[in-house]
């Protein structure tokens, strides 16, 4: 299932916080990952955020091979409560890889270990990208009437990109292809996840039960981002620098992304602005559709709105449960656990409206 | 002024309490602990707001449109919608249904999400 950015079960673990000694012993391996005569870390700073994993900033200076120079790059650590629905960092690295070579805005992919041995932890390091990640600031941006509706029709090209990554050729083969509907497959993963569930949520299981029932056939399998929506990519100065989050990263039905990205629950309050609370969803859909191979039209995305706010009512019971079963003694896991019925209203309101059109029961 | 409560117990302590937190102890904490203050305000009104409700009675007003009086539960509801048992057409207000309780949920957890969409308890 894809999900939110640190959704799922959890399996907590305890680790001693990295210190700027830790990254000396990058140095080496580095110097070999990058095919360089010699690698120097000479500064690594903690940047702020990160509850579920760190990202430091590093100041390199790589002596010979393609990367010769001076660069900032920034090493972000595997979660330290590692989440069963991700991908771990080395996998999440090869869909940024494969994104990066499709022309994604992405922060260029340098190099990934799982090697415990290094600094205790999986890693990815990846190019230092300027911008503001932060969802409720970009949307409230006084400036955002001005640069948003070319920031939405950006991301629909960029979204474009992503799903031009099809599952030919060995692409990504760790990745499962669907052989069932994509979206009765996320519909399998959900009802999968309420079954150990501590709070039962009949107008969930009535929307999974229409999910089910109105699932579209796909048109096309592509890479799905899983976790694509405002608050997961950068932008600086009105403009998109990186889409960041790739652990929700699958093969699936692009359309997904799109439902997920328009979502009401990721407007962040901006509601009129069906575009991730920046723009109005035809600046999305003209980006998308002037780059993409098979083009969608606004009327297919309802029901991946409702696919989507379902998947965020399926997380946010989870995060609750984290608290509740798992003992993460956490006070906004506990007030996400009780968001389920604010998407689930949000979906039946879909389905009503859908319903009253007579386009589906 | 917030409306008088019939006694002094949980829920009208929880009012004060509430009152207090927001009024005098969030504005004096410094700005890294603002959204932890945030945090805790809101987890106080919901819980002031769950005990001035019986959540029995909510599930009841969904359960008993569904079940013979007294006989469901909101985890039989659940599994009787997967299995499709429970439906439009053996239950043609469902969804109606599930929309009312969702908003007597809504009023409790969150009454601003509730009252901009028009939820009504």
């Amino acid at each position: 299932m894809a999900a939110g950015k640190d959704a799922g079960g959890t399996a907590a673990t305890s680790r001693a916080p990295l210190e700027p000694a830790d990254f000396a012993k990058l140095e080496p391996w580095l110097t070999q990952e990058i095919g360089a005569e010699r690698v120097a870390i000479s500064n690594a700073a903690l940047l702020a955020g990160g509850a579920v994993q760190q990202n430091w900033r590093l100041s390199v200076d790589v002596t010979g091979g393609p990367r010769g120079g001076s660069h900032e790059w920034v090493l972000r650590t595997d979660a330290a409560a590692s989440l069963d629905v991700s991908l771990d960092r080395t996998s999440e690295f090869r869909c940024i890889e494969a994104a990066y070579r499709a022309g994604v805005k992405v922060a260029e992919p340098i190099a990934v270990s799982s090697d415990l041995a290094l600094i205790g932890r999986a890693f990815a390091i990846q190019a230092l990208v300027a911008g503001n990640a932060q969802g409720r600031r970009i949307v409230r941006d006084p400036a955002l009437s001005a640069f948003g509706d070319a920031l939405a029709r950006e991301i629909g090209r960029e979204l474009a990109r992503i799903h031009s990554v099809r599952p030919t050729n060995g692409t990504l083969s760790f990745l499962p292809v669907p052989v069932v509907n994509p979206s009765r497959r996320e519909v399998a993963t959900m009802r999968k996840a309420l079954d150990g569930a501590s709070e039962p949520r009949p107008a969930l299981e009535y929307i999974l039960s229409w999910l089910d029932a109105n699932a579209p056939e796909p048109r096309a399998i592509t890479l799905v981002h899983g976790d694509f929506r405002t608050g997961n990519y950068m932008v600086d100065n009105g403009r998109l620098t990186a889409v960041l989050d790739w652990e929700f990263c699958h093969w699936g039905d692009p359309r997904e992304d799109l439902g997920w990205f328009i979502a009401r629950c990721w407007r962040f309050g901006n509601d009129d602005k069906v575009a991730g609370g920046i723009a109005k969803l035809a600046s999305l859909l003209d980006g998308y559709n002037a780059e993409a191979e098979i083009k969608v039209a606004a009327s297919e995305l309802l029901y991946f709105e409702v696919l989507a706010a379902a998947r965020w009512a399926t997380i946010s019971l989870l995060q609750g449960d984290r608290f509740i079963r798992g003992g993460e003694r956490s006070l906004e896991l506990a007030l996400t656990g009780l968001m389920p019925p604010e998407m689930e209203w949000d979906a039946l309101d879909i389905i009503d409206r859908l319903a009253e059109r007579g386009r589906i029961t | 002024m917030s409306q008088p409560h019939k006694k002094l117990g949980a829920e009208a302590l929880l009012d004060l309490v509430a009152e207090a937190f927001k009024s005098e102890i969030a504005p004096a904490l410094p700005a890294d602990k603002r959204y932890l203050a945030a945090m805790i305000g809101n987890a106080i009104e919901i819980s002031r707001r769950e005990l001035a409700v019986e959540d029995e009675a909510l599930a009841f007003r969904l359960l008993d449109y569904v079940y013979d009086d007294g006989d469901g539960t909101l985890p039989q509801l659940a599994r009787d919608i997967r299995s499709g048992a429970v439906n439009d057409a053996t239950h043609p207000e469902l969804r109606a249904r599930l929309r009312a309780h969702l908003a007597d949920e809504l009023n409790v957890r969150n009454p601003r999400f509730a009252a901009g969409r028009g939820a009504k308890a």
